[in-house]
Parts: C-alpha cells; structure tokens; sequence
C-alpha cells in the first residue's frame, strides 16, 4: 500500500497574508497599536524639522498634535495595565481618550498662539 | 442583522495542495443560501464538499461551538466556522474563508496545531495540587479568585486568538493568547502548587503582549487573553522580589511550593537566548517560519531605528556642540553717534545685532551703558548684564550706583561691586570710534 507520496505544510500563512478582506476586519485595538507606532516615527520626524526649522507654528502644531495622539494611547495602554480602568472598555477608552487629545491640542495651541 | 430571505452568495475559499505545493489560491464557489440567519460557514462548507467540490479540506467535529476544531479566518476576521452565520457577513462581498494565521497549513483549510499545543503545554495547563486533600475545595463562586478566573476556563483551543495576534508572528517564543490565558486560569487559583514555576515559565511571554486585543476580539468563547495577560504582568510585578531570585522562589499565593514542584526549570531563559531568528522552535516543531520575509522586516525597522537615531543625534549634537566649535570672530556693531553720548554722563543705548547659534537665528535686543567722563576720551562700555543671575543692571543717576534690580547688586561707576551677591565687578565691551560713531565688539 505505501507508495511514496511527498506532502509539504506549505509555511504558516502570516497576519494579513493573501486576505482581501483583513484590513477592513481589523479592530479598533489593533488600529491604535499601529497608528501610536506610526506616530512614534512621526515623532522623532517632527522633531528633527522642529530643530532644523524653528518657530514654524505648522510645524509646531503637528508635533504637538503627534505628540498628545502617542501620549494618549500611551496613557491608554497604562491604564489598561494597571487596571485602572477595565479591559473591556478598552474601545470606548479609545474614543474618550481621542476626545481628551483634542481638547487638549486646542488648549495649549491656544494658550500658546 | 441582515434579513432571512434567500440569498446568493460568493464563497472564495483557499485552497492548498500539499502534493502541489505552492502559494495557495482561492476558489470561487457560488450558491443559494435559503437561511441566511441559520446557515453557518460550516454548511457551507459541508455544502461545497457535499455538491460542488469534494476535494475542499476542513476539520470540524462537534458543529455547536464546543470542539474548537473549525477555527478559521472568516472575512478576514478569525472565527469558528459553525458559529458564523451567513447574515452575519456584508451580503455586498464575497465571503472569504482562509486557514488561520500562524499555523503551517496542511491542506486547504486544515493547519497544523502542534505549535499551539506545544506552546500550550510550555505553560504548564494542568493542574498540580497544593495539597492532596480527600475532601474537593470549596471556592465560594463569590470568591476573589473565583470572580477574577471567571470564565477564562471555557478555552476550547480552537487558536483562533493565536491567529489574529500579530505578535505571534514576530516573536518566535511567544506563548500566544490562549497558554498564557489558560496559565492565568491556574496562576489566579489558590489550590494551585506550581505557580512560582508556572510564573517564570510564562512571564517572558507575557511581555511580547502589545496590547493589540486582536484576541479578545476574535474569541469565540467572548473570553480575553488580554486580560489574562495584563493579571499576570501585574502578579509578577508583586512578586518581583521573587522572581528575581534565581530559584526556590516562593509561590505565588505566598507559600512554600512543595518539594515536589522541584523540577528543573529553563524556558525563560531558553526565550531570552532566542536572538534574531536563532530560536529552534521551528526545529522543535514548532513555528516554521518565512526567513526572508522576518529577515526583511527586521531590517527595515532597524534600519528606520538607525536612521532615526542618526538624524535626530546628528541635528542635536549639530546644534548643540556646533556654535561651541566654531569660534566666531567679534564683530563690531555700530552703537550710536559720539555727539549724542553727552560727556561726564552715563547713557543707556538700545543695541541690536544677529547672531546664529546652530540653527537658531536670533536678534539680540540689549542694552549697552556708556560712561564718559569729563575727560572726552575717557570711556567704559559696560555690559548690563548682572555678573550675578544675568538680570538687567541700569544705571541709577541719583545714587551714582549700578543697580540690579533682581537681589540686590550694586555697583560703583568704575563698575566694581559695592553690594549683594554678584561676584565680579560689571563686563565691559572692547570698543572703538570710527568716523564719529561709536562701535563695540561683540562676540
Ligand atoms: S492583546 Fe496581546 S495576546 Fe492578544 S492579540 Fe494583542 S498582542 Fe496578542
Ligand atoms: S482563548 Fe478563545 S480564541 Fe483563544 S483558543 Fe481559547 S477559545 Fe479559542
Ligand atoms: S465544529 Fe466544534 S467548534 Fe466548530
Ligand atoms: S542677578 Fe543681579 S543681583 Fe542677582
């Protein structure tokens, strides 16, 4: 009966590989890893132009924004670690976190401009 | 919820050919689901084996969401296929229905479990009693312990969480979602007599958690390996002087383990030897993985870390040790005509001048005072800035002092300290008179 038949796994299929539809199935918590690594780059971006280009407000005013968005979901992240706040409002702790970003870009771009 | 009425959809299903080899592909199955509410991806499955394909391979057993053996990346989103309905899926798409993530793929649907369970049993999933008693324990469903486990016993390791973490993916020991869930499950149980062990086997792991909740979401049983990460992180950080302890650490709820529990322990470690792409897991059975692909990555983001680094420190030591380096020459600045500086008098003049520091341009607004004697050509050009803390010192008339008016300082007209704190008397400028306009050099 045994005749040689030669079967290959084929290698782990990867987050995202040859899926049409992932990207849109992604959920909200993957999202905000992602963009606070985005940011991050962003980050360090910004604040070579903010040395190189001193007192440009656009400028200015994108690295504070970067800035608070990292910080916030970084500020999420702690709270979730800790418990501080229970995972299972780690979505609306997204949200009213974003909100708290907001409200804060605006004020200190106000009290600054 | 999408309606009950019939509906014709698209399946694309991926399909692998171990005899083949390959990539994989879709195919495209098309049919009419009469009970969009009632039919799940299983049927549907069962349906294209049953009617169109007889080659398509899936696993499944039990059909009511308790086998774990159905999981598959359902619309991009991992799930278990008898738990999925049709309605369930936007009735505008094909539905797509893949292998898991993370797992070598047998044959079409089909993958390989056995880094999960390998993986599942590096975290220690049994239970290894404290104490041997005759009668069973009695844990008050009220209990602490009892509320934090909750139901994060229900796992049915049908790794759909190991699929949608993609921290799996770049971190070869990672234990994944479900061990450390089922470790957090023994680690939070105060029957339990292994947990020092358990904790250390576990706690590198712990650490490769992003806290993406791809797991969370995508669980079947609505458990969170999440959560379960986050209550071990914060056991360990409790028993931090423990756990740094090399070994016969205490358990920890705190007491003695057993004797029994001495078993010699490595995995940690083994983890940590587990530098860039040496690790032997795939040696071991475990996660076979695309070399070059993690090859790729791994030097794209270090390379965005070098560059990152190299630009941000080469702006920074720019600025910063640049205008040290280069030695500007002293440049004269034009300060006011003589004929308006009136002799035997002391005269403030507003001075202004450029000067670039790195990459800064910046106008210097500053006052200069100017003592001239009786005698014409007798003249000091003192620098108003306080020897002390750098306040503005000026003049005052009536008292033929230097005040400055922040602690104190006083200076007599030679510019010599007569009161407070500073310490020398006040700078002077190097000046000169070029056609009847006096300059001073600044450097
Ligand atoms: S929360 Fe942690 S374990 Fe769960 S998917 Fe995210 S990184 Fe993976
Ligand atoms: S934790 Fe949930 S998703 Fe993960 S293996 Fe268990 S049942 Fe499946
Ligand atoms: S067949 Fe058992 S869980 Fe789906
Ligand atoms: S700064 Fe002038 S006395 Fe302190």
């Amino acid at each position: 009966m045994a005749h040689e038949v030669n079967l290959h796994y084929r290698p782990a299929l990867q987050w995202g590989e040859l899926d049409p539809n992932r990207r849109q199935s992604t959920p909200v918590g993957m999202w905000a890893w992602i963009w606070q690594r985005i940011s991050a780059i962003a980050i360090v971006f910004l604040l070579g132009l903010h040395i190189t280009l001193t007192y440009k407000p656009l400028v200015q005013f994108l690295l504070l924004t970067v800035v608070i968005f990292h910080a916030v979901l970084g500020l999420r992240v702690i709270l979730l670690d800790f418990n501080l706040v229970n995972v299972k409002y780690q979505k609306a702790l997204i949200a009213g976190l974003a909100v708290l970003g907001v409200v804060m870009v605006a004020i200190i771009w106000t009290g600054i401009y | 919820m999408a309606t009950s009425a019939h509906q014709r959809r698209v399946i694309q299903v991926f399909r692998y050919d171990p005899t083949r080899g390959g990539d994989g592909h879709y195919d495209r199955f098309e049919m009419d689901v009469a009970h969009p509410n009632s039919t799940t991806m299983l049927d549907i499955l069962i349906r294209i084996q049953r009617e169109q394909d007889p080659s398509v391979a899936f696993r499944y057993a039990c059909r009511v969401n308790m086998c774990g053996s159905c999981g598959m990346v359902i619309n991009g989103r991992e799930g278990l296929a008898c738990k999925t309905n049709v309605c369930d899926l936007p009735p505008d798409r094909d539905i797509t229905l893949r292998p898991l993530n993370h797992f070598p793929v047998v044959k079409d649907l089909v993958v390989d479990m056995t880094p999960f369970f390998k993986k599942y049993e590096d975290a220690m999933p049994f239970f290894s009693p404290r104490t041997i008693e005759p009668e069973p324990a009695v844990i008050p469903p009220d209990a602490r312990e009892r509320q934090d486990i909750g139901l994060a016993t229900e796992c049915i390791q049908c790794g759909c969480c190991v699929s949608s973490c993609s921290m799996v993916n770049y971190h070869d020991g990672y234990a994944g979602p479900a061990a450390l869930n089922r470790a957090f499950t023994l680690l939070a149980d105060s029957r339990e007599g292994r947990n020092a062990e358990r904790l250390r086997a576990v706690l590198q792991s712990c650490y490769n958690c992003r806290t993406e909740f791809n797991c969370t979401e995508v669980c079947p049983k609505e458990l969170s390996p999440t959560r379960a990460i986050k209550y071990i992180q914060r056991l360990a950080l409790k028993h931090l002087g423990e756990l740094s302890r090399p070994a016969g650490m205490t358990n920890a709820t705190e007491e003695p383990a057993p004797p029994v529990a001495v078993v010699p322990f490595e995995p940690v470690l083994q983890h940590a030897g587990c530098v860039a792409g040496a690790c032997s897991v795939a040696a071991a059975g475990g996660l076979p993985d695309d070399p070059s692909r993690r090859q790729f990555f791994r030097r794209v983001i270090m390379g965005i870390g070098a560059a990152s680094a190299l630009g941000v420190g080469g702006l920074l030591a720019t600025a910063a040790v640049g205008p040290t380096l280069t030695k500007t020459p002293g440049r004269w600045i034009p300060i006011s005509p003589m004929d308006d500086l009136a002799p035997a008098q002391v005269s403030t003049v507003t001075m202004r001048y450029e000067v670039t520091s790195g990459f800064h341009k910046e106008t210097v607004v500053k006052p200069v005072m100017i003592c001239r004697r009786a005698d014409v050509n007798n003249m000091v050009v003192f620098n108003t800035t306080c020897t002390h803390l750098g306040c503005t010192v000026r003049w005052d008339a009536g008292k033929n002092i230097y005040v400055c008016a922040c602690h104190g300082g006083q200076f007599d007209h030679e510019g010599r300290v007569i009161a407070g704190p500073p310490p020398r008397p006040l700078d002077t400028y190097r000046f000169k008179v070029e056609n009847g306009c006096l300059m001073v050099e600044v450097v």
